[in-house]
């Protein structure tokens, strides 16, 4: 009897710390970005921060439609491959002349579509130059440790694996200074971070 | 009893597969056709057969040409409950139809030639004509500069030497250093009133013109262009071949554009291949300067031999004023043949669909004449009629900018990369007046200024005084502009009394521009940062605020490291 009771105090013990567990490796907090209607779309990432790599999703799509790239802001790892399918009614001509990765597919029709792996971290621009309101820009992170913040401007990192220690918490949005927080795990996952931007020149992913 | 039954089922089973023997052939007739039949005719004239002639059905992307014989052959849909109109359209020829149904071997078309000569007497129809049917269309053009550059304001202050109140010897006028002269403005500022017969041949009269009832670059002005030849004799070096009011089916009148299929009893329409061709532009958006006599300018100072070529506007004695169309096509010119900007035209980018547009539209015409006359087409083969050029939207994607920095004893080195993103054409583009400024800015983490080592400053007309007036002179920075300057030395004077391009930095079509500085860092340890802003200004400070226009900077990007 006693044998039973331990074992079944013992699988509850298991099943309440792994829940924590699970529940204490992300990293939450808010952003509120001064100027900005909406507080989606501003990634958040930890700069420097190395560890065990998960399998990640390699394969992206980038859509055209309604003279729109979407989404406007697309994060994806070091290696990634995007698609770039024209589903809209008109000729694109989907290009970057940014240096992180220079390409240009020319214009191509409703139905078509082109690939592109993008395989050195930091920031491209998309442009179609047929169409000059259509703009997007894809953010290639050399680690996994990101998340967009969504239209209230909360985020959550999912930091499982990271090593504890002090980390920097960077910001980036194409209308909002850069910032940066430092953070010490696991102490900051139990708390919401909240971190205030305000308008001005963005800077670089990766210095 | 059984042997009946079973012979009953043989025959059966023997009618059955004779039967699906029967149809499959035909089913499979029908997938190799693609469930298409045809139509054929010829396309003849008054002198013979038509060749080379352009047939399709109305409305849709691919046509066929007419061969040596006038004879085509067009694929139709197989079933069609009604007959299917079939235009055809040629260069020098008004379009016409024939309605057929599908299998009509002998849907022939007849073509008309249109008019020889010119009709100096014709007068232009007024735009709002044209929106009793395009009204979508009209709307965009009115919107767009194209529709007010007769009464645009700046134009005529720079003319008559006024400012914005109306105050007369208000800085610089080209009347008031050529009392004697009217100018060539009218040429494209008001062009219905320069072509008509006993016109205006200034601006200023252009607008009380009884030949213009409206203002600027007009629909039936431009529709009425056969072709643009090139010439020495105009300040744009091309010239407009009109062709005006052609009595060919009761009222209607002639107009060129781009379609071979449009063929209706208002508009007698007619094909024309330099509607969609750069040089189409090049009539308004080219501008040189022939100095007199023999004087000449020394040009290898400012421009690459390769450059110069490339603008094909004449020897040292000529001033490029405003070469939007040559930098277009030296561009092209340029490319090598599958690079993937090869081809691309100013209305590809100029007369696109814009979100506001959407949804997007099949038809160019609106309320009852599309239930009469409408031709349905793919979007793609539509060009709203806003002209974009200039605008915000334009503005702040034709440029890209990005830095890096790099931080060693003591010493910040920053890189400004500026690219020509989206510009077909140098950037700024048009009047020398605009310019683009780099204004770069490097501090300390508490936002001290810090020394500048090395790099470019900006010059003193961007202007001396506070950076939050807009005044950017003798900071860390670049312009990007063409400068014309008169004999006595003074720059940025306006192009009449231009006796040189003093300098043009201006940035190239998908060209990327670096810019190098150092800075010298006080704190080791400190974290200094950098910012870079990119501005577009319409004009030059000092001439906006003696002429009292309202100057409004315009930022394309902003950058920080």
């Amino acid at each position: 009897m006693n044998t039973k009771r331990i074992f079944i105090l013992g699988l509850i013990f298991l099943i309440t710390t792994s829940t924590n567990a699970l529940a204490s490796d992300l990293l939450s907090g808010n952003i509120r970005a001064q100027g900005l209607r909406k507080q989606n779309n501003i990634l958040v990432y930890l700069a420097r921060a190395k560890g065990p790599l998960p399998s990640l999703q390699k394969e992206f799509v980038l859509d055209q439609n309604n003279l729109t790239f979407s989404p406007h802001i697309l994060v994806i790892p070091e290696g990634a491959t995007v698609s770039f399918p024209n589903n809209d009614k008109v000729d694109h001509n989907v290009f970057s002349l940014s240096r992180t990765k220079k390409f240009n597919f020319g214009s191509y029709k409703p139905g078509e579509s082109h690939k592109v792996v993008f395989d050195k971290p930091g920031i491209v621009e998309l442009r179609c130059d047929l169409h000059s309101e259509m703009l997007s820009y894809i953010l290639v992170m050399k680690s996994p440790y990101y998340a967009l913040t969504d239209k209230k401007g909360n985020f959550f990192i999912d930091v499982t694996g990271l090593a504890p220690g002090k980390y920097i918490l960077k910001t980036w949005h194409e209308k909002l200074k850069n910032s940066k927080v430092s953070v010490k795990l696991p102490a900051a996952l139990k708390s919401k971070l909240a971190i205030k931007l305000k308008r001005g020149a963005p800077g670089v992913l990766y210095k | 009893m059984r042997k009946t039954f079973f012979f009953t089922k043989s025959v059966y089973f023997i009618v059955v597969l004779a039967a699906t023997q029967l149809i499959m052939p035909m089913r499979s007739w029908s997938s190799q056709k693609k469930n298409v039949s045809v139509i054929r005719g010829v396309v003849a004239s008054q002198y013979g057969m038509v060749k080379d002639a352009r047939v399709r059905i109305a409305g849709s992307k691919d046509f066929t040409l007419t061969d040596i014989n006038g004879r085509f052959t067009v694929e139709t849909p197989l079933f069609s409950g009604r007959p299917i109109k079939i235009t055809a359209g040629k260069d020098g020829w008004f379009n016409n139809s024939v309605n057929a149904i599908p299998g009509n071997f002998d849907a022939n078309i007849m073509l008309y030639p249109i008019p020889a000569n010119d009709n100096p007497d014709y007068r232009f129809i007024s735009p709002a004509v044209c929106a009793r049917c395009h009204n979508t269309l009209a709307k965009y053009w009115d919107k767009s500069k194209m529709a007010h550059t007769t009464s645009n304001i700046k134009v005529l202050n720079m003319y008559k030497g006024t400012d914005a109140t109306g105050q007369k010897l208000a800085g610089p006028g080209f009347k008031i250093d050529n009392p004697g002269q009217d100018g060539s403005c009218v040429s494209c500022h008001a062009p219905s009133a320069a072509v008509s017969r006993g016109g205006a041949t200034d601006i200023e009269s252009a607008l009380w013109s009884p030949k213009t009832e409206w203002d600027g670059v007009s629909c039936d002005f431009c529709h009425k262009i056969r072709k643009v030849i090139k010439t020495r004799n105009t300040p744009s070096l091309f010239k407009p071949l009109m062709r005006r009011q052609t009595p060919y089916q009761g009222n209607s009148i002639l107009i060129f554009g781009p379609y071979d299929d449009v063929v209706n009893p208002v508009m007698s329409a007619s094909h024309s291949p330099i509607f969609d061709k750069g040089n189409y532009c090049a009539t308004c958006h080219s501008q040189v300067k022939k100095l007199d006599g023999k004087t000449t300018w020394d040009r290898n100072k400012v421009y690459s031999d390769a450059e110069w070529k490339g603008f094909d506007i004449g020897d040292d004695s000529v001033i490029p004023v405003q070469t939007t169309y040559q930098e277009w096509k030296s561009w092209q010119t340029g490319l090598a043949p599958g690079d993937s900007n090869k081809g691309k035209k100013c209305q590809d980018c100029h007369m696109s669909w814009r979100k506001a547009m959407l949804p997007y539209d099949n038809y160019i015409i609106d309320g009852q004449a599309r239930n009469m006359w409408g031709t349905k087409r793919d979007p793609g083969n539509i060009r709203p009629h806003q002209f974009d050029g200039g605008t915000k939207i334009q503005l702040k994607t034709a440029l890209s900018m990005e830095m890096e920095g790099k931080i060693n004893d003591g010493i910040l080195d920053i890189n400004v990369f500026i690219t020509n993103t989206n510009g077909g054409h140098w950037v700024p583009t048009g009047d020398p007046a605009r310019s683009v400024m780099l204004v770069l800015s490097a501090t300390d983490s508490k936002g001290r200024p810090l020394k500048k080592l090395k790099g470019e400053e900006l010059p003193a007309w961007t202007g001396v005084g506070k950076i939050e007036n807009g005044d950017y002179a003798g900071l860390p920075g670049k312009i990007f502009s063409k400068v014309l300057k008169d004999g006595k030395g003074n720059i940025n004077v306006p192009f009449w009394r231009a006796t040189a391009v003093a300098r043009d930095t201006r940035i190239r079509p998908k060209t990327t521009v670096t810019l190098k500085y150092r800075f010298k860092i006080e704190d080791p340890d400190d974290e200094p940062m950098a910012e870079a802003k990119l501005i577009y200004r319409p004009f030059m400070k000092s001439l906006a605020q003696i002429k009292k226009w309202e100057s409004k900077d315009i930022l394309i990007t902003e950058s920080a490291w």
